[in-house]
């Protein structure tokens, strides 16, 4: 899957920008998939919006060559891509909307480039993972390393993103074509870290240093960032709004599109 | 006769190969068939109502959810998902899983079904090829530390290479420049009136420095050699012997009266050989014989050119060397028994058969009662 790479940003993180507006919303998405995450939401916004969508290197149509392991040991350097992608398209106040582990990743570019962003639309979000003392993210610290030795040993999972071309999807024929390219294309072995990048992170203490306007966007039932996490999230950023979506499970942009966006539409 | 089987469908759902379950948008269980249940030790009725999510292991939950549903979200579909369960008495199934999305007219999604079969197997042959690629990594990794660490190493060698080479020649400079103006000076001082005494004290101190002078070569030489560089000649070819071979024992004579240096020369053809290292090895073995030999006999030193060899052969009188003494004359630091005064390194023999070995030759001895007698022979060809 090497492809010819120009070094820019657009090309390393497979960058795609839509949209007849003017302002920038930039779309982020979390472990274990890639931009697809946003197909039913992303196009809602283009209306209004410069849409911009990428995918985190590693994932997706991303250039696989740019992985660095010391670069992405830590979510900064997630968000040293962010930062690049937004500086590459001279982004200015834009919208941010980044999924699960994508929802820190930008909270630390706001910080390290306050000019880029306007305001952020966390999904899901949680700044750890691993119980703490008092504080609740959801796993034991034995649990997140059973995770990363599943990951670590499930190299055929990953691999399975290769699809047939065609099954069972004539109620769906804007899918059809895209079958054969697959989605949440990830390299196995930059999963692998990239898992413990995210289930290791601890990102608590910059929470309260956000300027950027914030909506949190919290599902029922998320087994991965429980409500509690996000209600945490909402009391340590100063002024932010939560919206407590029906929605069940990790991934409300693909199993209530709507709801999503019409909580984003609601905040913007 | 017999009459073609009939498939009974509700038992080919309940009882099928494989384990079967649908599950609504949020992963909620509404069926599932008795096999699956029989795996994981539940009857079917108690897995009604379960979400698949309380199934799963941690690692494979979160895999579940990041990877897994939005992938059959997205295409309606998911093949081959390696999934863990985690059965009523706590142990792990690992399971191969197939899904289908069912969806509304409108493209909602409505439920999915699940096929899911038993993939220990499978899972415990991926794992022995994961770690048979781990293993192949780690030796890949360890063969690149390898190289990079003899490359360093071999870079190291090359500069203590260097620095040796610089340590040699500036300690070589810087002894041998306060010799060589003691020596112009005793040159000086010998063309003065001096008294007998003086005379004798200034011959003395003249031997001095050849014997000095001989002692550094060799030092330098065995550091040389020692710390891997060598003995390096120098060949010409049609090298005349006997004006070297008569500067080496006039160079002698000085300061050793003890003994009379007789010489037999019968050079008749050139010699392909390193001036300077000839003359050293020469001047080394004759050194030896002034001080082993017994006082006030001469010592001899007789050359020869004769059937396409050259031999040089230095004799002295007095006792014979022991035979377990022999063996280790030419290595260096061996110091046979002499006056504390006349004590060298011990180098002089061993720098010599080094530089005999330099040049293709031989240096043997020979010792009895009557003479010891050290031999350097090497091919002359004649031209």
């Amino acid at each position: 899957m090497l492809r010819r790479m120009d070094g820019s940003a657009r090309s390393k993180n497979n960058v795609k920008v839509e949209g007849a507006g003017h302002q920038p919303m930039i779309f982020a998405h979390g472990f274990g998939c890639d931009q697809n995450m946003w197909r039913f939401v992303a196009p809602a916004f283009q209306a209004d919006f410069r849409t911009v969508l990428y995918d985190q290197v590693g994932a997706g149509r991303s250039d696989l060559s740019a992985y660095d392991p010391a670069k992405y040991a830590s979510l900064e350097g997630y968000s040293d891509d962010l930062i690049e992608i937004g500086r590459e398209l001279a982004l200015h106040h834009a919208v941010f909307v980044g999924h699960s582990v994508s929802a820190m990743i930008g909270l630390l570019a706001s910080l390290k480039a306050p000019e880029l962003f306007a305001s952020l639309v966390l999904v899901g979000p949680s700044p750890r993972y691993i119980n703490d003392g008092s504080y609740v993210g959801g796993f034991e610290a034995a649990q997140i390393e059973e995770l990363l030795d599943f990951l670590g040993n499930n190299h055929m999972g990953w691999s399975t993103t290769m699809a047939p071309v065609i099954m069972g999807n004539a109620d769906r024929p804007e899918l059809g074509e895209e079958l054969a390219a697959s989605f949440c294309r990830t390299d196995p072995a930059i999963a692998r870290d990239f898992a413990r990048t995210t289930f290791t992170s601890d990102n608590r203490a910059d929470l309260p240093r956000v300027k950027a306007r914030t909506l949190i966007l919290q599902c029922r039932d998320d087994s991965i960032a429980p409500t509690s996490v996000g209600e945490y999230v909402q009391r340590s950023i100063p002024g932010s709004q939560i919206v407590f979506l029906d929605a069940t499970g990790h991934c409300p942009n693909l199993s209530a599109p709507e709801e999503v966006i019409s909580a984003i539409r609601a905040f913007v | 006769m017999h009459s073609a089987p009939v498939e009974d469908l509700e038992d080919l759902y309940e009882n099928a190969p494989c384990g079967y379950l649908s599950m609504d948008t949020d992963g909620r269980i509404f069926k599932a068939n008795a096999i699956l249940g029989h795996w994981i030790g539940f009857n079917g009725g108690e897995l009604i109502g379960k979400r698949i999510q309380e199934l799963l292991t941690i690692g494979s939950r979160i895999f579940y959810e990041t990877h897994t549903a939005p992938q059959l979200n997205l295409q309606g579909f998911v093949n081959e998902a390696f999934l863990e369960l985690r059965t009523a008495s706590s142990e792990i199934l690992p399971i191969m899983a197939f899904a289908v999305l069912r969806r509304d007219p409108d493209g909602r999604a409505l439920f999915a079904r699940l096929a899911i079969v038993k993939a220990g197997e499978r899972r415990r042959y991926e794992q022995q090829l994961i770690e048979a690629r781990n293993e192949a990594d780690t030796e890949k990794k360890q063969s690149r530390a390898l190289e990079a660490a003899t490359q360093d190493l071999l870079k190291r060698e090359r500069e203590t290479s260097e620095l040796r080479e610089q340590f040699i020649a500036v300690l070589g400079h810087d002894l041998r420049n306060p010799l060589a103006a003691i020596r112009a000076g005793a040159t000086l001082l010998s063309k003065e009136p001096l008294s007998e005494k003086g005379k004798a004290i200034l011959e003395m101190s003249q031997g001095s420095v050849v014997r000095m002078s001989g002692l550094i070569d060799n030092v330098l030489d065995f550091a040389r050699g020692r710390l891997g560089g060598g003995i390096t000649l120098n060949r010409a070819d049609g090298v005349e012997l006997e004006p070297i071979l008569k500067q080496v024992v006039d160079e002698l004579r000085v300061g050793m009266q003890d003994h009379e240096i007789l010489t037999d020369f019968a050079l008749t053809q050139r010699v392909n050989c390193d001036p300077i290292r000839f003359a050293q090895m020469v001047s080394n073995l004759l050194g030896n014989a002034l001080i082993h030999g017994a006082a006030g006999q001469p010592v001899r030193i007789d050359a020869a050119t004769k059937n396409g060899e050259l031999e040089v052969a230095v004799i002295n009188s007095g006792m014979a060397i022991a035979p377990q003494t022999m063996e280790r004359l030419f290595q260096p630091f061996f110091r046979g028994e002499v006056r504390a005064s006349l004590q060298g390194l011990g180098l002089g023999l061993h720098i010599a058969s080094e530089i005999a070995a330099a040049h293709g030759g031989r240096l043997s001895v020979q010792s009895s009662d009557e003479e010891t007698r050290f031999t350097f022979r090497m091919g002359a060809p004649s031209d």
